[in-house]
């Protein structure tokens, strides 16, 4: 005798829940996201460095506004993005050149790896504006 | 003697649950999962397992095969979470006492567990998976060194199962788009030695729809029953497009 289940049940063995994503298509994904992030950011970049077309008060508040410790957390979420979308990058182009086609895991999680280190750098030199009085 | 007659106890044996994908387009029913229980044995195979529901529990429930021996690619499923050959996907392999078989994602269901292949095969077709030749046929065969053959290992093994195609997220956006097996297959003309028509090739792949809708997201490859690196194979297409794009040839 069988028993009937719902489609929701087995929602696990869809193949687009999350555990049976595959390396390769997170990478393309968040490539995709923190593209998209980036393109957004350089807008809003333009944006706030025209302010010093008001004169350097303005330009001076901004910057204000730009190290308070929100901005620098914003920040730092900022270099987690570039440094994806770089490395990430750079890993696509190794394979557009004929590059460790047979090894894309591996390269992917070097170069997570690599960024990690970055990024903790990073943390670290900005934690200066962070932890201030 | 009726079927339940042969059918096997559970008693004393390793018993699976068995979740399997139905859809039947005749009745008003939608679609869903039956589950049962099932006797494993040493060395069955999802497809031994397909064939014990079949004989045993439901004699309507639909699947593909032929060649039993990994050679047809007819019974390409989604299961437990992985593209699987059922013929080929030793039970004990799977490490599960919970077996979920779903048709290969992303195509229409026909029925149960057999998919609408039709996409795939077009895509296979408009690539011309043939030798062609200019010149006069040669008397008896085409001669190749060993060393030009090689170069095709990497992409004579595929059976044309279908999961690459089922598996990738531009297969899934582009209905267009030729996919990695029909690419694969490309590949392997383009580097046969004997093959001629380098240039009406070049047509086919080098436009939007072909190579460069590839991202290198890697899902064909992980899902390959036959461990084919079709990005491999895409990769050296979209290399010989830019070549011929600044050098010619
Ligand atoms: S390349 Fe691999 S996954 Fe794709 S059709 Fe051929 S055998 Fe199947
Ligand atoms: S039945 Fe032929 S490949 Fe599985």
């Amino acid at each position: 005798m069988s028993s009937r289940r719902h489609l929701s049940e087995l929602r696990g063995n869809s193949d687009l829940y999350p555990r049976n994503v595959r390396t390769g298509m997170y990478a393309w994904l968040f490539h995709r996201i923190t593209g998209l992030a980036l393109v957004f950011y350089i807008i809003l970049h333009i944006f706030v460095i025209a302010s010093v077309n008001f004169g350097g008060g303005s330009f001076d508040a901004t910057m204000r506004l730009l190290t308070s410790k929100p901005f620098v957390l914003i920040d730092l979420t900022l270099v987690a993005v570039v440094l994806y979308h770089s490395l990430n990058g750079l890993r696509i182009i190794f394979f557009d050149l004929g590059y460790g086609i047979k090894n894309q895991r591996g390269i992917f999680w070097a170069l997570m790896a690599v960024g990690t280190v970055i990024f903790v750098f990073a943390a670290v030199a900005s934690s200066r504006l962070l932890f201030r009085a | 003697m009726s079927i339940t007659d042969t059918k096997p106890q559970l008693k004393g044996q390793n018993v699976a649950t068995v979740n399997i994908f139905r859809y039947d387009p005749s009745t008003t029913d939608e679609a869903h999962y039956d589950s049962w229980q099932v006797p494993i044995t040493g060395s069955m195979t999802v497809l031994d397992l397909l064939f014990y529901i079949l004989e045993h529990e439901d004699g309507s429930l639909a699947f593909r095969y032929a060649c039993r021996e990994a050679i047809c690619g007819s019974c390409a499923l989604y299961v437990n979470g992985t593209y699987r050959l059922a013929c080929k996907t030793q039970l004990k392999d799977l490490k599960a006492t919970e077996i979920n078989i779903s048709p290969l994602p992303h195509l229409k269901v026909i029925k149960d567990l057999v998919v609408d292949m039709d996409p795939f095969w077009e895509k296979y077709e408009r690539i011309r998976p043939y030798l062609i030749t200019r010149d006069d046929l040669p008397e008896k065969e085409f001669l190749q060194d060993p060393a030009d053959r090689l170069k095709m290992d990497d992409m004579v093994d595929c059976i044309l199962c279908g999961a690459c195609y089922s598996s990738c997220p531009q297969c899934w956006t582009d209905p267009e788009y030729l996919g990695p097996a029909a690419l694969v297959k490309m590949n392997r003309f383009t580097v046969d030695t004997r093959d001629q028509a380098n240039q009406e090739r070049t047509k086919i792949f080098d436009n939007e729809h072909g190579v460069w809708r590839c991202h290198t997201i890697f899902n064909c490859v992980e899902a390959c029953p036959k461990d084919i690196n079709q990005t491999y194979s895409i990769q050296h297409l979209k290399r010989r497009a830019v070549a011929r794009r600044f050098g010619g040839k």
